[in-house]
């Protein structure tokens, strides 16, 4: 019997069609929702369940919901994050590609506790095998009456459409997302006021990422209870992590909340490739905060990771061992985020470049120590002084780096050449 | 009331307001780059960073609203550190060209540099380069100084509704294109312009020919282009304007403005403006001196009117002077010479409109404020493009849209066409159809009871047309549907009324329709208006049945008042009207004739009919700035001033009353008033003028519509309809409408090979003014036929093609361009480019109800151009 709840079933081939997905026990959670709980209900089990949004935020998801059922203007649109594009990540994946109709279950659960009436799932562009699973999937769940105009004959009406991003980082940004499906240039927007309120066409929006709605036919089904046991408190339930990096079994592994570190590189991972020595990690995905190995047994969840100076993110788990160049990691990692800033704000669009030349000039081995001291200034004028967490990000990653890992970096200065080689 | 803090200053207010706007209003700047005038917040400069308690990071004050008890700082170390990041990030890529940049001296960023920018730069990698292109005729794009703000976006997406221009790539490779790519082939209202708080996007008209503090005069005044009345500020060095800018504080424009006021003042400086008087000696137009013109004018009027009487001469007024200039051509033809041959090119649409709109519902019906459109919920638009003739209510139009207000067009729906949900363009000639099938279903779904027996009798007798006829001329079901239901719905509508209603037959009763469509709807009427004054040319008297004010010819009372006053009498019974005045120079009745700013030849169809009506008068007078066809034909040519050269009073098509105030003197022009004052004199007038305001005084003690109203006074709010005063009222009667019973005919369409031919109002031409300016003509300098793309096709022509255009009246030659908007059959030529206007190539008939001109002879063939 297979343990997961995400990954469910994930091993079996058939489980992407509603045939295999049904029998393995799909869309009962969903019948049960519309069967015998009211909307009112639905919120209520999942504010107690404690989920988190597993985009990266971590906010609480009963508590968004609440937000947008309690604004009385219509329709609500419910949206679905799909644009996994943050380096090192690819958990959403295997749910959109190997457990489509968890997600679509999931979304219309959630339709239905929020009575919303349309929902897009805004997929990353480069995902074209997803889309084709999802699409397959979502005919299948209309033909099937889980989607459609009159879904289980309860005079409850929601359609889905897959929408594909056209490749931009930014869009899985919820409100430049929202841009982007309303068929603009995808720029965050300005908040307040928050999508819950006014969203996509300024009407109330949820956004949930594809793992938050592969949660929710599970509480809904087993309880909140249940769902609550799992993990740590303040922050249950299982978690994807997609580990990447200098470990001999990288992938996409469903474990606890709060698991350590430690436990996910030795334990799950069989250690590091080639057995040599932890450099450091970085826990949630490029933007966030780089972890020294003395810090690895943090409990890898949204309450505990902050404490070490870091952040869960996505759970994208980025492994280095001592052939890494860390200046190489974060020039590379630079020149992602100045090529995907979208340029809506200065420090962010001039931050990103600047750091970025500088970062390579270190690199290269033609930069000065005063080039450091300007590096760490202009990371410093970018923090905390951006439109979207993205700039912010960018320049976060960068100073903790330095701080950790600041001799790498003079090391580059001082030789012209790279310690690792 | 909230409370806030700022900087220790404790802030009230009742509204909740930004931190910026709180921060103004006890003077504490908060330096800013994208925020902009009329602009929502955009957050995106990241300039105004400011400290608030409680809060880890710095926000935005120009987004942020100030909540009770808030503690806001903006003057900490970290804040001023902040400031010096954002212009550090901004500079790096900054070409700091500003010597040779033209906006140096009034550059946002350069004035912040100077505050808080830091001594030296420590950017040590090569500046990134951008495009610049001088590919366009009037906007230099230098993307290098660019620093993306985008209020010039904004503007064009959010105020000007254009849509032209984008950020395009991202992040540090963003840059502002045209969606065309070089040219920005847009509205060219360049309202992006006066948005740009840097040298990015420039005018090409005074590019580095001038530097901010060169300019050493600047007067408010009027836009002298089109009815909207612009308030702009004239910038001048010497006897040269400079440039035009919009004023963001006053007028009805909120500081947007369009090509022609914003680019094309530049015609006032043409080189072939008239430099001296002209007489006819010999058969040629020589220069004379003022006192032999005005001599030689005075004394063969005189004796014409000796010999003929008064009914012999005429005057021709003209909506782009003064009403002072208008006023005292009246004076001279009714008061001095005893005639009521007074009229102007009102005549051909906006006077019969609006005095049968007037007739309808009384004095004043019309005289609706333009700012208010944008309140309004929905816009029901006939007969013409507002964005084209009068393009500042056409963005008012616009903005209706943006806030989820609906618009509708019949006709071709052109700059509103991503306004409106559906097309109700239709075949040549069906208009009066549509209207009636939609005032019929407005009604029966209003179920309106009417207090005016008057219209509510015509009302009921209207009938609705079959939706066959309708399909046949090519208005779909779906959109009539459509248009009726949701105008029933609209709570504040306004119905605006354009030339086409009238020019080409069913006049009357295409008003008739639009009128009772805006009584039953409870809306506000808008008339476009195509000039300056027309309006203030009509409340002066220049129209051969109405006095000063608006008083019928036949109320003694308005009589006795003017003889007290200025001493003369009113001539007797109703003057010839324009056409009476053509046909009766060409008959031999009328033998002078005094035409003023205007130019009838090329401005009345059949030019060839007005040409030799004109050469068989025995004496006629021409004041103009040019010598224009009609000049060329004078006996005496008097240069006039231009509109950025006199002062006086322009009326607009709300009736508002504004200045018009003098800049530059760069001809030797005078106003015409002042020609005309001197005429008058000489012919024996006792009353003397020393300025213009003595002009106003007077009318101001004639007119019972501009009684008391100070010339000082008309600033503001000070000049708006009914200035105080009270409109005349209680004409209101019976009015003809012909053939409202008649069920509508189809239109007859056009044999194979030949096209119906309408005019074309083009965005970027003031009539046949703005040929003289450089800067309009560069961007549209050739005559363009606009075609439907299959007529065009089924006769074999292909866009760009120069194509000759042939009537049973004359040629043109013109550029032809396919245009999805025309309907199948037509075609439309503007009346701007010499030689090949629209109205030489037609003939007209009189409407019998309107006594307008009903454009004829539109049958054309059309054919490629020989190669030359």
């Amino acid at each position: 019997m297979d343990e997961r709840i995400i990954l469910r079933n994930t091993d079996d081939p058939l489980n992407a069609s509603i045939a295999g997905y049904m029998a393995h026990g799909g869309y009962k959670a969903l019948e049960q929702a519309v069967g015998e709980l009211t909307p009112r209900d639905i919120i209520d089990e999942i504010k107690s369940s404690g989920l988190r949004g597993r985009g990266g935020a971590g906010f609480p998801t009963g508590m968004k919901w609440q937000f947008a059922s309690l604004d009385p203007k219509f329709p609500k649109y419910l949206v679905c994050n799909a644009d996994e594009g943050e380096p090192g990540t690819f958990k959403d994946r295997p749910i959109l590609e190997h457990n489509p109709h968890l997600l679509i279950e999931g979304m219309i659960i959630s339709a239905y506790a929020l009575q919303s009436t349309r929902g897009y799932i805004y997929l990353r562009g480069e995902y074209p095998h997803a889309k084709r699973v999802l699409e397959r999937a979502i005919e299948e769940a209309l033909a099937s009456g889980y989607l459609g105009n009159d879904i289980l004959s309860k005079h409850f009406r929601f359609n889905l459409t897959v929408h594909s991003g056209a490749g931009a980082y930014i869009c899985g940004e919820e409100t430049a997302l929202l841009d982007s499906l309303e068929g603009r240039r995808g720029l965050p927007r300005l908040k307040p006021p928050f999508p819950v309120n006014s969203g996509l066409w300024g009407k109330p929006t949820i956004v949930n990422n594809v793992e938050t709605f592969a949660n929710i036919p599970y509480i809904v089904s087993q309880g909140a209870k249940a769902y609550a046991s799992i993990g740590v408190k303040d922050c249950p339930g299982p978690k994807l992590f997609s580990v990447s990096g200098r470990v001999n079994k990288p992938g996409v592994y469903e474990l606890p909340m709060g698991i350590s570190l430690r436990e996910i590189i030795y334990t799950h991972c069989g250690g590091i490739k080639g057995g040599g020595s932890l450099k450091g990690v970085i826990p949630g995905g490029i933007s966030t905060p780089i972890i020294a190995p003395e810090n690895i047994d943090c409990p890898m969840d949204f309450v505990h990771l902050p404490k070490y100076g870091s952040m869960l993110g996505s759970g994208a788990v980025m492994v280095f061992d001592d052939t890494v160049c860390i200046v190489r990691v974060y020039e590379r990692a630079m020149k992602f985020f100045e090529h995907e800033s979208c340029g809506k704000c200065t420090p962010c669009r001039e931050g990103t470049a600047w750091m970025r030349a500088i970062l390579g000039r270190i690199e290269r081995g033609d930069a000065s120590e005063r080039d450091l001291e300007t590096l760490q200034d202009v990371a410093e004028n970018v923090t905390g002084k951006t439109f979207c967490p993205l700039g912010d990000g960018a320049a976060g990653v960068l100073l903790a780096a330095m701080k950790t890992y600041r001799e790498e970096f003079e090391y580059h200065i001082k030789n012209k050449r790279c310690k690792v080689q | 009331m909230i409370k806030i803090t700022i900087d220790g200053i404790e802030v009230q207010t009742d509204r909740e307001i930004t931190i910026l706007e709180a921060a103004k209003q006890v003077g504490i700047e908060i330096p800013t780059l994208c925020t902009f005038k009329n602009l929502s917040p955009s957050g995106s400069c990241r300039m105004c960073l400011v400290e608030i308690e409680r809060l880890s990071r710095p926000q935005t004050a120009c987004t942020v609203k100030i909540t009770d008890g808030m503690v806001v700082r903006t003057n900490s170390e970290a804040i001023m550190r902040a400031r010096k990041a954002v212009l550090e990030f901004l500079l790096i890529n900054h070409p700091l060209d500003c010597p040779v940049c033209d906006k140096a001296g009034e550059c946002i960023l350069q004035d912040l540099s100077a505050k808080y920018g830091a001594a030296a730069g420590r950017f040590k990698e090569g500046k990134r380069t951008n495009p610049v292109s001088f590919e366009d005729p009037v906007i230099v794009r230098d993307m290098q100084r660019c620093i993306l703000c985008t209020r010039c976006v904004r503007t064009c997406d959010d105020l000007q509704g254009a849509f032209a221009i984008s950020v395009i790539n991202r992040g540090s490779h963003s840059l502002i294109e045209p969606f065309s790519g070089g040219r920005f082939d847009c509205e060219y209202c360049g309202n992006c312009l006066s948005a740009c708080p840097v040298g990015a996007i420039t005018s090409k008209l005074h590019r580095h020919t001038y530097r901010p503090w060169y300019i050493e005069r600047q007067v408010e005044t009027i836009c002298g282009h089109c009815g909207v009345g612009c308030t702009l500020t004239l910038q001048m060095r010497e006897n040269t304007i400079i440039r035009v800018i919009p004023d963001f504080e006053k007028g009805l424009n909120s500081g947007m403005l369009c090509v022609m006021g914003r680019f094309g003042y530049d015609y006032t400086e043409h080189e072939e403006r008239l430099r001296s008087p002209l007489i006819r000696k010999d058969g040629e137009l020589v220069p004379v001196s003022w006192e032999e013109a005005v001599e030689f004018t005075a004394w063969r009027l005189k004796e014409l009117v000796k010999k003929y009487g008064g009914g012999a001469v005429a005057g021709i007024a003209s909506g782009r002077c003064t009403n002072e200039d208008n006023y005292m051509l009246q004076k001279l033809i009714r008061y001095v010479l005893g005639s009521n041959n007074i009229d102007s090119a009102a005549r051909l649409f906006y006077r019969p409109a609006v005095s049968y709109l007037e007739r309808m519902f009384g004095q004043g019906i019309t005289a609706n404020l333009i700012p208010g459109i944008a309140n309004s919920d929905g816009v029901f638009v006939a007969g013409g493009d507002p964005t084209t003739i009068n393009p500042v209510l056409g963005i008012a139009v616009r903005s209706v849209w943006k806030k989820g207000g609906k618009v509708f067009v019949v006709g071709k729906s052109g700059g509103l066409r991503s306004n409106i949900k559906h097309e109700l363009n239709h075949a040549e000639g069906a208009g009066a159809l549509v209207l009636t099938w939609i005032l019929a279903k407005v009604y029966e779904k209003k179920n309106f009871i009417s207090e005016n027996s008057i219209i509510d009798k015509k009302l009921s007798a209207l009938k609705v047309p079959d939706m066959d006829m309708l399909v046949r001329v090519g208005v779909s079901p779906e959109a009539l549907q459509y248009t009726a239901d949701e105008l029933v719905r609209l709570k504040n509508p306004v119905v605006i009324i354009g030339p086409e209603t009238v020019l080409y037959g069913n006049g009357s009763k295409n008003l008739f329709l639009l009128g009772a469509l805006n009584y039953v709807l409870n809306g506000r009427l808008f008339v476009l208006m195509d000039e300056p004054n027309t309006q203030g040319c009509l409340d002066m008297g220049c129209s051969p049945g109405v006095l000063v004010g608006g008083r019928p010819v036949e109320l003694e009372t308005f009589g006795h008042k003017m003889e007290n006053t200025a001493g003369m009498k009113t001539p007797e019974g109703t003057g010839l009207n324009l056409f009476e005045m053509i046909n009766g120079a060409n008959s031999g009745s009328i033998k002078a004739m005094f035409v003023m700013g205007e130019n009838p030849v090329f401005n009345i169809p059949d030019k060839k009919k007005v040409e030799s009506a004109l050469q068989k008068l025995e004496f006629l007078a021409v004041s103009d700035i040019f010598l224009t066809e009609t000049a060329s034909l004078a006996d005496v040519v008097f240069p006039a001033s231009a509109w950025s050269e006199k002062d006086g009073t322009y009326t607009n098509l709300e009736r508002r009353l504004q200045r018009l105030r003098k800049g530059t003197m760069s001809s030797r022009g005078r106003a015409d008033w002042k020609i005309l004052a001197d005429i008058c004199k000489a012919l024996g007038m006792k009353e003397s003028y020393t300025d213009v305001k003595s002009v106003w005084d007077e009318i101001s003690r004639i007119s019972s519509v501009h009684s008391g109203v100070r010339y000082e006074s008309l600033i503001g709010r000070g000049g708006i309809w009914p200035y105080g005063g009270e409109p005349l009222r209680g004409i209101e009667g019976d009015f003809e409408v012909e053939g409202l019973e008649d069920m509508p005919e189809l239109p007859g369409f056009a044999q194979s090979g030949r096209v119906i031919l309408k005019e074309d109002k083009s965005l970027i031409h003031s009539s046949s003014l703005s040929r003289y300016s450089p800067a309009l003509m560069g961007v549209a300098s050739e005559p363009l036929l606009m075609i439907n793309p299959v007529t065009a096709q089924s006769l074999g022509l292909s866009d760009n093609e120069r194509v000759v255009i042939t009537s049973d009246k004359g040629t043109a030659v013109a550029i032809l361009r396919a245009d999805r908007g025309m309907p199948e059959g037509v075609a439309a030529l503007s009346n701007t480019f010499k030689d090949n206007g629209f109205r030489s190539i037609v003939g007209y008939t009189i409407d019998p109800t309107l006594k307008s001109l009903n454009i004829t002879d539109r049958v054309v063939t059309i054919e490629r151009a020989k190669q030359l």
